[in-house]
């Protein structure tokens, strides 16, 4: 039998029972919609995680803290960070860059006030977090000494606007009582004033450091505030932290386990992500699984027409074998026949899913306007073809027993069947 | 005459599990059946005459003994080379008709065709050549349950010839009809018969038998001498 003769002869044995090949097939959309409707949840909630995440910062960036691996808060065991740890880590495979980091303890910027409290941190040019955040000036670059790239609300509180605080030498005082929030608090060390020169301003909203100053500035605001030298500092207290950059994000994973080899602690978005990504394969599934429920009596349904629409042509069966139909004629016949009841189904769930999923994003948005614009539910190209798979798979799987049965019927049995 | 036979049987045998008895329905039948015969098999009921029919129609399994028909033993063939003798080498006619209600009649005739794989146009085409040929041209778009019980047996006729069978099988084929139309039905029997056609007809009225070359008679599952 011709593959177009069964594709012919099934979708008339599906049409003939209109009713009943109706409602099975409707009990399929049903399942269908709600698998569908169920993941594009699931998957539009991880889009808009993983959207805020990504605005976060870089999926390349491991940030190397100096503290052992495993514990973190206040059962953390310091660990110092040097140059050797530095150069053991650019050796490591997929790093493109290692960035070293110092913070000096907290302070001010005279000019600016009791409210133009400053953390300097000492950065590298180039370190990936004095990228692209400018309002005006530029970077730290290579051979900086005395200067800073400061945060806009600093430089609101030394010069009429952004724009003019660059150029500016300001007063940056290390140590000493500095006021935080509406309270003050001592300060560590020595008060020391230094003068810098500012060369950049940067967008505060956009980032979460405070104070850039070159990283030599820093190790010796922070020496000279404790009375060291900044290669004792190098040596005992070791750097603030490392930024890290992978060369891809696919090997975040290797380097964070390279780190962790070297006896530090790390922090990654990437492994936020995966973290995220793992919680909602799990979401997902259970929604899936939810909806696959609905498949399943869905499955038990089709089991049954399928079983009804057997006996009920148990005569013609019988006709078909004398007349030269063989038993995988038949089994195809009525496999073909439970097919388009998956097919039929998986196309017109899917189309209730995703109309169903438009009318509750708008509902939703009616009822409180001030809803996140991303959309609710997602349906992807693979959701959709998978929707469609699995109606034909479970269509086939509940046809299957009864095809059979059909098939080994014996033609003469079948031809006394009244 | 040296003509090769249609059907060859030695030592068939049939029998059924019945509870804990076994009935044997063929109890070691030999015959042979030359090409272009038109050989009436009589006998009452349960003497094994249709169980015959359906072995060498292929809708039944030898328990024992060997069957040839057109030189292929059916013993030796599996479901599916079953289901290819039923569409090549043999057309069935039946008592109950058996045409499919729900199809048109030149569909019905054409379906055979469909399982040996004959293109849709060329099976209709073929079909209703075939219906033209036994002068049901006129009844061929009817639905079958439009049609009288004459019609319907010669469409079922139309059905059973249009794989260009090697023999043509009847069980009881006027048994449904009334006086007129099982003549007219022999009739056609005694036509195709000149054109060549081995029939092999099973009956329990000795009137239709007489229209055969030759009748074997059976009684509980074997041949008998008259």
């Amino acid at each position: 039998m011709s593959f177009r003769d069964l594709l012919g002869m099934s979708l008339g044995n599906y049409g003939r029972a209109r009713l009943r090949s109706g409602l099975t097939t409707a009990g399929v959309a049903i399942g269908t919609a709600l698998v569908v409707l169920l993941i594009a949840l699931a998957t539009g909630a991880e889009d808009n995680v993983r959207r805020s995440i990504f605005s976060i910062g870089d999926l390349r960036l491991v940030t190397v803290q100096p503290f052992q691996p495993g514990a973190n808060g206040l059962s953390a065991v310091p660990r110092t960070i040097t140059d050797d740890t530095v150069a053991k880590l650019k050796g490591v495979a997929h790093v493109d860059g290692v960035y070293r980091q110092f913070d000096a303890p907290l302070g001010m910027v005279v000019e600016g006030g009791d409210d133009a409290t400053i953390r300097p941190q000492g950065i590298e040019p180039d370190a990936p977090i004095d990228r692209g955040d400018l309002l005006a000036g530029r970077h730290i670059e290579a051979g900086d000494r005395a200067v800073a790239v400061i945060p806009g609300n600093i430089a609101r509180l030394v010069a009429p606007s952004v724009g003019s605080a660059v150029g500016k030498t300001v007063t940056m005082r290390v140590g000493g009582a500095v006021k935080l929030g509406s309270t003050r608090i001592g300060g560590s060390g020595t008060p020391r004033d230094y003068a810098v020169k500012i060369v950049g301003v940067f967008d505060e909203q956009a980032s979460q450091t405070s104070f850039r100053i070159p990283l030599e500035d820093a190790l010796l605001a922070g020496a000279e505030n404790r009375g060291l030298t900044p290669a004792a500092i190098r040596e005992t207290t070791g750097y603030s932290g490392l930024a890290v950059e992978a060369d891809d994000s696919t090997n975040v994973a290797e380097i964070v386990k390279a780190v962790q080899e070297l006896g530090f602690s790390s922090f990654s978005l990437k492994q936020v992500v995966e973290q995220i990504d793992q919680g909602f394969g799990v979401f997902k599934g259970i929604l899936g699984g939810i909806g696959g429920v609905a498949l399943l009596v869905a499955a038990i349904g089709i089991a049954n027409t399928m079983v009804m629409s057997v006996l009920e042509r148990t005569r013609e069966i019988g006709i078909m074998k004398a007349v030269g139909a063989s038993p995988r004629d038949i089994r195809a016949l009525f496999l073909a026949e439970a097919a388009y009841v998956g097919v039929f189904g998986g196309i017109l769930g899917l189309a209730l899913g995703l109309a169903g999923g438009q009318l509750i994003d708008r509902i939703i948005r009616q009822l409180n306007p001030r809803t996140n614009p991303a959309a609710i539910f997602v349906v992807g190209p693979d959701l959709a073809l998978g929707a469609l798979a699995l109606a034909l798979g479970v269509a086939l799987l509940a046809g299957f027993l009864p095809a059979r049965r059909a098939m080994r019927m014996s033609a003469l049995s079948a031809l006394r069947y009244e | 005459m040296n003509a090769p036979l249609a059907v060859e049987a030695v030592g068939l045998e049939r029998s059924y599990a019945s509870g804990h008895a076994t009935v044997a329905a063929l109890a070691g039948v030999t015959l042979g059946i030359r090409r272009g015969e038109f050989v009436a098999v009589m006998g009452p009921s349960g003497s094994g005459k249709s169980t015959l029919l359906n072995v060498v129609a292929g809708l039944e399994r030898p328990t024992g003994g060997s069957v040839l028909v057109d030189g292929e033993n059916l013993a030796k063939l599996d479901e599916e080379a079953l289901a290819r003798h039923r569409s090549k080498r043999v057309g069935m006619v039946f008592q109950a008709f058996n045409l499919l209600p729900r199809f048109r009649v030149v569909e019905n005739v054409a379906l055979p065709l469909a399982f040996s794989g004959v293109p849709k146009a060329e099976r209709l085409r073929r079909a209703r050549a075939m219906l033209e040929r036994l002068g049901m041209s006129a009844r061929a778009d009817h639905r079958s349950n439009e049609l009288s019980g004459g019609e319907l047996q010669r469409a079922a006729v139309a059905r059973a010839l249009i794989g260009d069978p090697a023999i043509l099988l009847a069980d009881e084929p006027t048994g449904n009809l009334d006086s007129v139309n099982g003549a007219a039905l022999i009739a056609l029997f005694e036509e195709l018969h000149h054109q060549g056609q081995t029939v092999l007809l099973v009956t329990h009225d000795a009137q239709i038998a007489s229209h055969a070359e030759r009748t074997i008679h059976m009684r509980d599952g074997r041949v008998v001498p008259e």
